[in-house]
């Protein structure tokens, strides 16, 4: 029994939902408003961003504005859902497919929130206001199109859609070195996203659907399961027909192929490595340098000091974020043996940067480095969760620890969302006040600025992992995952409990509390504004609303992941360890019906060491 | 109502009021009345309300499971077990799923305490990993929740008047900036109560904790809220700093406490201490897969954990199996057994031990992590009475006697050791202290360290009786303290001296509280509160070490520690109270404390003589916790890695010859003390700093307090700095300067790239330009203006097009 959603592809709601804010843009862009009218370009990026969340909130929570309608997300449903399809460029199977289901839709609405949130943050962006707001909508629509893509072309394209807009708000409103920021910004990003393309492309070319069965094909959208009897079946009959390799983008099909008993990612064989292994290590590179995690994480700093507060505060909240989705989403399901034999690195890159990121952080004397560093400590966790996988023999195949891992990681990226994207504007705030950033000369803020100063080290305690506050479920979960993978990484990612408590509360020591401000421009330490109110609140009430009640992201994030990890510990047992050794009857014979489908497709595969 | 829903709703509920009046004031405090003074209604409202509802619990409990007389041998400290009639239940009404079992314990050798537990509030589920908010009430929890309601209301009261000074602008003495003036700022009345609510709310939630998990996240929030109370005058940078010192500290304590977490949570899937139901389904929690009543209650490593640590074997027979897993795992269970007798997995248990009693290190101030906790007195005096001594740092020794049935003999020989040198070292410091508050401090971390050695050689009653009765006198002596503090406003005690007669009721209470610390009593016959618990640890210690001949320094380290406890004490009390005034500045302005203050006082004296009677009848709180004593932990056990260690029954150091030994040491190592100290301080016939000079070197290391502190900084502080920084010019010098070097050389290809553009490829661009160029000038030529001309390059051009067209397009026109 399909949901109605399912059915009946909603078009308008996600696509409005990506595109809106690119459509405002282009309007922004025509010379139609005269010049000088800055405060309405700032309201019509505000309220655009206000509708946006909105209409993201509508659709994942049905029931909030009222009866629930088509379009809607069912929540505990764990497959895609609201799935568009349209042809976008034939000649090459690339198409117009977005989707979302319980991973990607908690991230959207983040998106969205805080993308609301930077909007308004952005008031005290005086410098060519219109630009400015063009290119932040762009790159709202560059994020939130990376989430929802499920054609590996079209997410490529958001990603680069993405990349460009980021640079010139680094680069034009950024601060003294923004120049060098921005370039080493996009120089990374730009590497990072050839070796994906790269990966796309041999994926691409090694992909054939006609090795999936027509269950496969309808639940990878490749052939809409909204199609009915003769057009449905004369889909499916054209793709198994069809004489020459039939590639695809499609992500969700390209994860089939992947996990086949006899994938031909992991049968073909280039230059000593198979194919699926250098296709994950490529996307890995790019994705973890957007994650980021140690030694690629150099950017972040810069990028974050010279970027204005609001560009921090998407930086940190979302853009950090799409690293650790493209592992979940893209990686781990499309090349599983890949992801089994690696997964020491990806824990290990993890837990390096938990360490390093909160060492660095301890060292920092400029106060946005400090949360810049905390921020790669923190994605940290998410790394190690998502590799944890121990869904493996010596555990009797148990699923739970990994998933908890996985749903650790996912919870952690939402939370670091909020407190990091907090902890930025908190900085800020602070320094459109006084214009410095260095954590030796402040000092009793907390009397000067009580209300905002309790805000702030209500986020900066979401930072620590504080129980009660969101940064404290995902960081738990994780850690206690981890020691099914290994007990080692296990104790060095338990260890920076101990050195996230030392940097916070160092930094908290020296600038909210003491007697007095030791800094220049002390006069110009006026309480918060109404503005800064109406962006502080929101995060903090998120802080501790997901630290109080993490189940309400949790409704939503653990049926899609425990499906995606059962369905990898299945593949560990029935794939992966039952084709390395001599093949008992059954399970010879399972796999012989695997291999006779591409037979029948006619790819004659040489089956490769896996 | 039954008592298995009664319970939780009572106690659930005064756990909960603090937390409302915590979110009241946060939100409404600055106006509950002139300057917030109504605050303290609030909070004291509030955590009043909490006692009443645990009292209410208290008597309820006793209703139902009635405290039976025992023959106690003079001693509250009664071996004999309070067994209840009720069987071990356990309730769950979280998700919906109202579920209750019965597991009746009749047929089981040993006998099980009574507890009712159950859930609240899931907060994450996964597959068979629950995490989740919930209860575990026995005797023990009930008794917790009436003693810290009891001493926090009392603390509560004595804060509305000793916080007074924050009513109004305050005038911070010890605070001087940058213009040589002092600091002059608002009062903070309301956040104070503020923060002892939700202090409150926090210690309440380890208590009723149903798990480790739940235990993990109020043991955060109690140091969150010691941070907050630590740092209460963060203007002071030793305030500031001795908050996050007390923070990171724990955190270090913390960590080994998650490794313990892991270990039990990777292999047994639970962090339950009782039974309890997952998706409806019975699932064991920790205590009976530990201590399963088939085995009698004894210990033994489950079969998670044998599981786990033969991960090898267990991978072998599952990929052979890999087509079938239930055969797999069919085999694996068979072999379990046999793995076991080997040994396998001992150490995971061991592990899980040690790490959760790590955390207790670091929260009840244990060697060697206590150097947070005499920093700590940076508070005001009620966070130090409350925080410092009753609750928050015995939250330690009440983990270890909660998680006792998993404690292997190992882990709890470590536990003694533990014990045994903090209570030591921190005795002979504060032998030399002259900050009174450090005294206490000094003298806190001793005692908890008789705590942690007394459950850790057997003595599960002994070490958890002397909490509760610890928690009264030390209250009170820090009360007392703060008394003296608000008359004198000086923690000196070289300042003091001879203030008995303007502050009687002060000296009174506070030396009743003396009294109670050395455990006085009158042997055989009566005695304060301390002198039943020191007595049963004496004992336990003594039977412990007539088992273990090698481990008889422990039993010495007690009654060393009892004479140290009692020369200290005296000192203190005859420092400040006794004989002539030394600075006459501070006698003259020295009063008593006003009624709101000495009331809390009384009320803790008169605890801290009574808490360790045996009513006629058999009421006492020894006899109390006697019905909470953890399945199988009344029999004693042997060690595995220490294969000769035997841990005594509790029972047997109720035998007349241990008995009568211990209670004798108790009293003669007491009089010793005072006598030595009423020889230095009161009859002055040995000078103080006769004795100093004599022993300077050793006086030097105790006045330094050990060096721990600077050892420390020199050890870990310093080095991780120095790989922050490390870290960081990695950062720079290294990854960056790599980056930009590749951005260089990228850069010089680009130059090389340019110089060929603008040679070669720009070469062979201007030829072509100037080659079209000059066509363009020849074919100038043929704009003649003639007509004819222009008609007939249209024609030619059409008819060239035509051809090309064709040409190219064959295939489409001919298809």
């Amino acid at each position: 029994m399909t949901p109605e959603s399912l059915t009946q592809p909603a078009f308008w709601p996600l696509s409005i939902i990506v595109f809106l804010p690119a459509l405002v843009a282009a309007f922004l862009s025509l010379p139609i408003l005269p010049k000088g009218k800055e405060e309405s370009v700032r309201w019509i990026a505000l309220l655009t961003m206000a509708v946006v969340f909105l209409l993201s909130l509508w659709m994942a929570v049905p029931g909030l504005f009222g009866a629930t309608g088509p379009g809607q997300f069912v929540v505990g449903e764990p497959g895609m859902q609201d799935v568009v399809k349209r042809a976008w460029i034939p000649a090459f199977g690339i198409e117009y497919l977005l989707g979302v289901d319980g991973i990607s839709m908690p991230l959207v609405v983040l998106t969205t929130f805080l993308s609301m949130l930077a909007a308004a943050a952005s008031w005290p962006i005086t410098k060519n206001v219109k630009a400015y707001f063009v290119l932040f909508l762009l790159l709202v629509t560059g994020m939130l199109g990376v989430f929802v893509s499920l054609d590996f072309m079209l997410f490529y394209v958001f990603w680069e859609v993405m990349l460009l807009p980021m640079y010139f708000l680094i680069g034009i409103w950024g601060g003294p070195r923004r120049e060098y920021a921005a370039i080493k910004f996009f120089l990374y990003t730009l590497l990072g996203s050839v070796l994906m393309l790269l990966a796309i492309l041999m994926l691409y070319y090694s992909s054939d659907l006609r090795v999936l069965s027509d269950e496969q094909l309808l639940a990878s959208h490749v052939v809409s399961p909204v199609l009915e009897g003769a057009a449905r079946t004369a889909a499916l009959a054209a793709v198994h027909s069809a004489q020459a390799p039939i590639h695809t983008f499609n992500i969700m099909a390209l994860s089939q192929i992947g996990q086949l008993p006899v994938s031909p990612f992991a049968a073909t064989q280039l230059w000593g490595m198979s194919l699926e292994m250098w296709a994950f290590l490529l996307l890995l590179i790019g994705f973890v340098i957007k994650v980021p995690v140690f030694p690629v994480h150099t950017w972040l700093p810069d990028a974050h000091v010279e970027a204005p507060t609001p560009i921090s505060m998407i930086l940190a909240g979302v853009l950090l974020k799409l690293g650790g989705y493209g592992i979940l989403r893209i990686c781990y399901p499309i090349c599983p043996g890949a992801g089994l034999a690696l997964a020491w690195l990806v824990c290990g890159l993890g837990v390096v940067s938990m360490v390093y990121g909160a060492f660095a952080a301890l060292a920092q004397k400029d106060f946005k480095r400090m949360v810049a560093y905390s921020s790669v400590s923190h994605m940290g966790y998410v790394m190690l969760g998502l590799g944890v996988w121990s869904a493996v023999s010596g555990q009797e195949y148990r699923w739970d620890a990994w998933a908890q891992g996985v749903n650790g990681a996912m919870f952690q990226m939402l939370a670091h969302g909020i407190s990091s994207a907090g902890m930025f504007f908190m900085v800020g705030v602070l320094y459109d006040r006084v214009h410095h950033r260095n954590l030796e000369e402040f000092g009793g803020i907390f009397s000067r600025m009580p209300v905002y100063s309790g805000l702030a080290m209500a986020l900066f305690f979401a930072g620590l992992g504080l129980p009660g506050l969101c940064g404290f479920i995902g960081e738990v979960l994780v850690t206690l995952s981890s020691w099914n993978y290994s007990r080692g990484l296990a104790v060095c990612s338990a260890f920076t409990v101990i050195l996230t408590a030392a940097y916070i509360l160092w930094a908290i020591q020296r600038v909210y509390l003491g007697a007095e401000y030791k800094g220049p421009h002390g006069d110009h330490l006026t309480p918060i504004t109404p503005r800064e109110l109406a962006i502080a609140t929101p995060l903090v009430f998120f802080a501790i609303l997901f630290g109080v009640a993490p189940q309400l992201l949790f409704n939503y994030v653990t049926p899609s992941v425990n499906r995606q990890v059962e369905t990898l510990a299945e593949w560990t047992r029935t794939v992966h360890d039952a084709g390395r050794q001599p093949l008992p009857a059954t399970a010879a014979s399972e796999a012989k019906d695997a291999a006779g489908v591409l037979a029948a497709a006619d790819a004659p595969l040489p089956i490769g060491q896996r | 109502m039954d008592l298995e829903s009664l319970l939780p709703m009572l106690l659930g509920l005064a756990w909960l009021t603090p937390l409302a009046s915590f979110v009241a004031i946060l939100f409404f405090g600055p106006r509950m009345g002139p300057h917030g003074r109504n605050a303290a209604w609030v909070a004291t409202a509030a955590i009043a309300t909490s006692f009443v509802l645990s009292l209410a619990a208290f008597v309820f409990w006793l209703a139902h499971h009635p405290v039976q007389a025992v023959d106690h041998g003079g001693h509250g400290s009664s071996h004999a077990a309070a067994a209840s009639a009720n069987p071990f239940r356990t309730v769950a009404l979280a998700d919906a799923d109202a579920h209750a079992d019965e597991h009746g314990n009749a047929t089981h050798a040993g006998h099980s305490p009574t507890a009712y537990s159950g859930d609240w509030y899931t907060l994450y589920q996964g597959g068979r990993l629950k995490l989740s908010i919930g209860w575990y009430i026995d005797a023990l929890t009930v008794l917790m929740f009436v003693m810290i309601t009891f001493i926090a209301t009392c603390i509560h009261i004595y804060a509305s008047g000793y916080m007074h000074d924050e009513l109004h602008d305050v005038t911070d003495h010890e605070v001087h900036l940058a213009d040589g003036h002092h600091l002059h700022r608002p009062g903070r009345f309301c956040r104070f109560f503020q923060a002892l609510s939700l202090f409150c709310f926090s210690m309440l939630g380890i208590v009723i904790a149903g798990n480790l998990a739940m235990v993990f996240i109020f043991w955060e929030l109690v140091g969150i809220c010691s941070w907050f109370l630590i740092g209460f005058y963060f203007e002071r940078q030793s305030a500031s700093t001795a908050a996050n010192k007390a923070f990171i500290v724990n955190r270090i304590g913390d960590f080994g406490m998650l490794i313990g977490l892991m270990a039990l949570w990777g292999a047994l899937g639970t962090l339950h201490f009782a039974d309890h139901s997952v998706q409806g389904e019975q699932q064991p929690g920790l205590f009976s897969l530990v201590r399963p009543a088939a085995t009698g209650h004894a210990l033994q490593v489950p079969d998670g954990m044998v599981a786990f640590a033969a991960a090898d074997d267990v991978g072998r027979i599952a990929r052979a199996h890999s087509d079938d897993p239930a055969a797999g795992v069919h085999e694996v269970a068979g072999k379990i057994d046999g793995w076991r007798n080997l040994g396998v997995g001992q150490w995971l248990l061991f592990v899980a031990g040690i790490g959760i009693f790590c955390g207790c290190v670091g929260k009840s101030a244990q060697f060697p992590l206590f150097v947070w906790l005499p920093d700590a007195m940076e508070g005001p005096t009620p966070v130090s009475a409350l925080v410092h001594s009753a609750t928050m740092v015995a939250a330690g020794v009440y983990l270890v006697g909660r998680f006792y049935p998993v404690l292997t003999p190992d882990v709890l020989l470590v536990i003694a050791y533990v014990g045994a040198i903090t209570l030591f070292i921190s005795a002979t410091i504060a032998l030399v202290a002259n900050d009174i508050k450090r005294v206490l401090a000094y003298s806190t971390v001793s005692q908890l360290g008789y705590m942690m050695l007394a459950l850790g050689v057997g003595g599960w009653l002994a070490g958890l009786f002397h909490l509760v009765t610890h928690a009264f006198f030390k209250s009170l002596l820090f009360l007392c303290s703060g008394s003296v503090i608000h008359a004198c406003h000086t923690n000196d005690m070289r300042k003091m001296g001879g203030l008995a007669k303007v502050m009687p009721w002060t000296a009174g209470t506070m030396l009743v509280g003396c009294l109670a610390i050395i455990g006085a009593g009158i042997p055989f016959v009566i005695g304060t509160s301390g002198y039943y618990s020191k007595d049963s640890i004496l004992a336990q210690a003594l039977s412990f070490s007539q088992a273990n001949p090698a481990h008889s320094i422990l039993y010495w380290a007690v009654a060393g520690g009892a004479l140290l406890t009692a020369f200290y004490m005296f000192r203190l009390w005859f420092m400040t109270f006794a004989g002539s005034p030394r600075d006459h500045h501070i006698a003259e302005h020295a009063h008593e404390s006003p009624q709101v203050m000495v009331a809390p006082l009384i009320a803790l004296a008169v605890m801290a003589v009574v808490a360790g009677w045996t009513l006629p009848g058999g009421f006492g709180i020894a006899n109390l916790l006697e019905q909470a004593r953890p399945a199988g932990t009344d029999v004693g056990g042997a060690g595995y890695f220490f294969s000769t260690l035997r841990i005594p029954a509790e029972h047997e150091s109720h035998v007349g010859a241990i008995h009568i030994t211990a209670t004798m040491t108790a009293f003669l190592t007491a009089a010793a003390g005072v006598l030595l100290a009423a020889l230095m301080y009161v009859w002055k016939l040995i000078s103080p700093g006769m004795v100093a000079a004599m022993f300077r070197p050793l006086y030097t290391l105790l006045s330094n307090r050990w060096y721990f502190d600077e050892i420390y900084h020199a050890l870990f502080v310093s080095p991780v700095l120095a790989v922050a920084s490390l870290a960081s010019n990695t950062d720079r010098g290294v990854i960056d300067r790599f980056i930009d070097g590749v951005a260089w050389a990228a850069r010089q290809v680009a130059g090389i790239d340019a110089w060929i553009d603008r040679t070669i490829v720009d070469g062979l661009v201007n030829a072509t330009a100037n080659a079209t160029w000059n066509t363009g000038l020849e074919l100038k030529k043929l704009q003649t203006g003639h007509l004819r001309q222009y008609v007939m390059f249209i024609v030619m051009g059409t008819v060239a097009l035509f051809v090309l067209a064709s040409l190219l397009l064959r295939n489409s026109f001919a298809g």
